[in-house]
């Protein structure tokens, strides 16, 4: 290999108990798991001795990005912060967060591929990244304050284009539920108090480096702009969802929202959107507004622009301008998230006086932004809102707390859909105020535990959404059937794949996708129309393996996989194909490490059993199919009686899906009895010594 | 005509060359916008010097520059990366010829945290500073070694890297900020125009960065910048 590019080559550790600073070369000691999640899972593997608990000196907090973090490849925004998960329930496995923002290209031009916070400090603490010069420097003047104004101070010390990621009062109290949090709206969710546990307010980045890009300049255009036509809206949606004169299909459900006459009506002087032909470059910034995805029409009044991460054409972080939830609630006119943090407020009423998509719910994500992404509270993928919402509405609330904690809360007020609610609520969840405050930040799992209820509960419930290990499903049977089920089983907090979903919800009539189907995973059968799903299949397997390492393949890389991979396009001239190599020509041009798809797809099987081998080991045994693969039981029931396999329903079959977990086990490589990867699937991936460790400790099958 | 009187009207002149290049600007925005008014008088002290002794420079008119919308930015720094990557095969925003990043998160005006703030923080405005192709460079006027000239076919004022020693004077000369160093090889860069197809306007996924020709409008916009004079009389 000529002069590496695309990686910064070092990876930073800070020791927090000792002071110390020192960096580690990052082509020597992790090409193999490429960065991102992978640098994470090494690090615990490596250093976090099986049994440590999150706030125990001995955790470590790795902040990871990867090859393509801070150079001109579209979607290369996201920060996997990986550490033991604090809501993971009720043992603590391996987690990743992930933010996007500035902070990873910010980290990049600063010569750094990750971060490794180990120790714990004494008193409060703030790390201060100004290229080469690393302090850790004192925050007992931001401890106690809220996100934002952390940031700005932070700002104000090391210049106004710094990347600060940064804790709210949540993290610092050790509310499980908290975030860290980075450029105003991004924030990785669940590693909030894991930093508050280690005294660490906040990391601000300053980089004025460049990264290099190894393939010639002609070639890195030339493939940069393949793969900006490949691109959709987000979440890989290539239709948009009305008719457009160039478009051939088109998708209600699409997050391409752009048309003639849709304006984001708050800029300075309003701007159509128009109709978006994918051929012009200059428009993808105005195909997502997933303010109105998730609100509604009333949405594009209040937009003033797209907003998101660096390098990133998509914006899928939408700003709203809603002076009149400034007047009634005295909070910033501004606001800006996506998906369950523009939700956070809105998702605790069960219903507003004008709807759920009217101007009291806008008014509610207001609130919730204002509030939430301050004290950095985490939503767990909205659990915590379907949480309270049963618990109020089934009266366990009224029964745990005592009468006078009860009598401080408005109730009426949260039953007629109040957002100003949310001031008496969330406050006190960010301060572990009270039995509610207490119990409701502590994540499903220990909320279960201290009020005594049954998970069973929980796992037979549609509404809830429940998972497993504390945490709800994400894009699970309902956008892929046995796919997202599968899915679903491996991890241990939300799945966070969208893989799967970012193909079977593109938009694309059912026979198109089974085209592209056929050419990615051998057969049209491995899709089904959503709500008509078949019996389970290899194909189906096989895209389940294959959604499961492009997921680490990107967070590794850094490449979003809230947008890609990118196997369908909205290019008709291509057939809607998309590129299923875009990831190693990228990775191969930006490196000058020459890599095809299958290497790739070889490095990301490495990474996720390193993942696999953290949750083995930690667990203490090699049974996960029975105790960690599991399925809650309200994926196998419809609401109306609908059997399995039947149009109109998500419902699944136990006996197929026993059988899907066969299959996948058997692409994997992995024994289908305890569902542990064997000896020889561990050094098919070069993890001979991790092979080893385990075997010591009876952990292969 | 005294040393004041002659900074005050070179510094008009760089105002309302500045509007006549980007129409989105108000005159009393400009005083903000960029953050300039400080930085201009701070630096025209040198720039007038160096003027007085070096010989005077007559460059051709730059046939075009970009022109820049605020109220589209989203921010995204496609621009930056653009520019380096695909001119000087690297990922460097800070030596990039067209800056998003300082105005990025919280405007002009720094990180402060109020209601009248830009970028992220603020408003959501971003200002995307460019390179002004000014008909009378100071970067060009300021270089010890003449080393920035124009060069065709878009008569952009760039550096000749044969020429630089790296001395910076440019990068304190122009009022706008917009000169850059590659600190690799310790020479300064500018915007180029990348020979009339500049690769910030091609990336540029909101259509916010457009690619005009340079007309000469400090004249013409006289009008516009009265009612202020008069209001700062």
């Amino acid at each position: 290999m000529a002069t590496v590019g695309g990686w910064a080559g070092k990876v930073l550790r800070v020791d927090l108990s000792t002071g110390r600073t020192g960096t580690d070369d990052t082509i020597e000691r992790y090409r193999d798991v490429i960065g991102g999640t992978g640098l994470g899972y090494a690090v615990l593997w490596d250093e976090v001795a099986a049994g440590t608990r999150p706030y125990d000196v001995a955790n470590k907090v790795i902040f990871g990005v990867g090859p393509l973090a801070g150079t001109g490849a579209p979607c290369n925004g996201r920060t996997a912060v990986t550490t033991l998960w604090p809501t993971c329930w009720p043992t603590p496995l391996v987690g990743t967060g992930h933010m996007g923002g500035q902070f990873a290209a910010e980290l990049k031009y600063a010569g750094y591929d990750g971060l490794v916070i180990e120790g714990k400090a004494d008193r409060p603490v703030w790390l201060s990244i100004s290229d080469d010069r690393v302090e850790i420097l004192d925050a007992r003047e931001f401890w106690g304050q809220g996100i934002r104004r952390t940031t700005v101070e932070i700002s104000q010390r090391l210049g106004a284009e710094a990347a600060v990621a940064a804790i709210g009062q949540a993290g610092e109290n050790l509310v499980p539920l908290s975030v860290v949090m980075t450029g105003y709206s991004h924030s990785a969710g669940g590693v909030g108090s894991v930093l508050g546990g280690k005294n660490l307010k906040a990391i601000g980045i300053r980089g004025t480096g460049h990264l290099r890009i190894a393939g010639s300049t002609e070639e890195w255009e030339r493939l940069v702009k393949l793969h900006l036509s490949l691109l959709g809206a987000n979440n890989q949606h290539v239709v948009p969802d009305s008719p457009q004169p160039w478009a051939e299909f088109y998708d209600p459900g699409s997050r391409w929202k752009a048309a003639p006459g849709r304006q984001w009506g708050a800029a300075s002087v309003p701007i159509d959107t128009g109709s978006c032909d994918p051929k012009e470059f200059n428009r993808i910034a105005y195909r997502t507004n997933n303010a109105v995805h998730y609100l509604g029409d009333i949405a594009w009044k209040y937009t003033v622009r797209g907003n998101g991460c660096t390098g990133c054409p998509i914006r899928c972080h939408t700003m709203i301008r809603v002076p009149a939830a400034a007047a009634k609630y005295g909070i910033p006119e501004m606001g800006q998230n996506t998906c369950g943090g523009l939700n956070f407020g809105r998702s605790f009423f069960k219903e507003f006086p004008d709807g759920p998509r009217g101007q009291i719910a806008v008014e509610a994500c207001m609130v919730g932004m204002h509030l939430a992404d301050d004290l950095g509270l985490w939503c767990n993928y909205s659990q915590l809102q379907r949480d309270f919402k049963k618990l109020y509405y089934d009266g366990t609330i009224r029964t745990k707390l005592g009468a006078d904690e009860f009598k401080g809360y408005a109730w009426a007020k949260y039953e007629k859909g109040d957002p100003s609610f949310l001031f008496e609520l969330l406050p006190r969840l960010a301060r572990r105020e009270g039995e509610l405050g207490m119990a409701m930040g502590l994540g499903t799992g220990g909320l279960l535990e201290r009020w005594g209820l049954s998970e069973a509960v929980w796992t037979k419930d549609h509404e809830l959404q429940y998972w497993k290990l504390g945490h709800p499903k994400h894009h699970a049977n309902e956008d892929a059937g046995q796919c997202g089920v599968i899915l679903n089983t491996q991890y241990n907090r939300d799945a966070q794949c969208h893989s799967h979903a970012n193909f079977t919800r593109n938009g694309l009539p059912l026979a198109v996708q089974k085209r592209i189907a056929a050419e990615v995973w051998g057969s049209p059968d491995a899709v089904d129309a959503v709500q008509a799903f078949t019996p389970m299949n290899v194909a189906k397997a096989r895209m389940a393996k294959w959604s499961l390492l492009r997921k680490e393949l990107h967070d590794s890389m850094s490449l979003c996989n809230w947008m890609g991979p990118w196997v369908a396009s909205p290019l008709r001239e291509r057939g809607y194909r998309g590129d299923d190599t875009i990831e190693s020509l990228l990775y191969s041009l930006v490196t000058g490490d020459k890599k095809s798809r299958e290497d790739l797809d070889l490095a990301a099987e490495r990474i996720f059993l390193l993942h696999r081998a953290l949750t083995i080991r930690d667990m203490g045994t090699k049974e996960v199919r029975a105790r960690h693969d599991t399925v809650p039981d309200w994926v196998f029931e419809d609401r109306t009686g609908k059997p399995a396999f039947s149009k109109g329903t998500i419902r699944m079959d136990r006996a197929d899906i026993a059988i899907a977990l066969d299959l996948f086990y058997r692409e994997m490589g992995w024994d289908t009895i305890t569902g542990a990867p064997t000896r020889a699937a561990y050094e098919r991936v070069g993890l001979v010594q991790v092979a080893r460790a385990l075997g010591e400790k009876g952990l292969l099958p | 005509m005294d040393a004041g009187e002659m900074d005050r009207e070179t510094y008009e002149r760089l105002i309302d060359l500045a509007m006549a290049v980007d129409g989105s600007l108000t005159r009393r925005c400009f005083l903000h916008v960029g953050g300039l008014s400080v930085i201009a008088l701070s630096t025209l002290g040198s720039w007038l010097a160096a003027e007085a002794s070096a010989p005077v420079l007559v460059l051709p008119q730059a046939k075009g520059l970009v022109l820049a919308d605020p109220t589209k930015c989203v921010g995204c720094r496609r621009c930056e990366l653009a520019c380096t990557e695909f001119n000087d095969g690297k990922a460097a925003p800070s030596m990039a010829r067209i800056k998003i990043a300082r105005n990025m998160n919280f405007g002009p005006r720094g990180a402060f945290l109020g209601r009248e703030g830009q970028g992220t923080w603020g408003n959501g405005l971003v200002v995307q500073d460019v390179c002004r192709q000014c008909a009378d460079a100071a970067c060009a006027a300021a270089c010890p070694v003449q080393a920035i000239g124009a060069k065709s076919p878009a008569n952009a004022r760039v550096v000749d890297k044969s020429k630089c020693i790296g001395c910076r004077t440019c990068v304190s000369a122009c009022p706008f900020r917009m000169m850059a160093v590659d600190e690799e090889v310790g020479r300064a860069t500018k915007c180029t125009l990348c020979d009339g197809k500049p690769k910030c306007v091609e990336a540029c996924p909101a259509a916010a960065l457009r690619y005009v020709a340079w007309r000469e409008l400090s004249r013409a916009s006289t009008f516009r910048t009265r009612p202020v004079e008069r209001r700062d009389a």
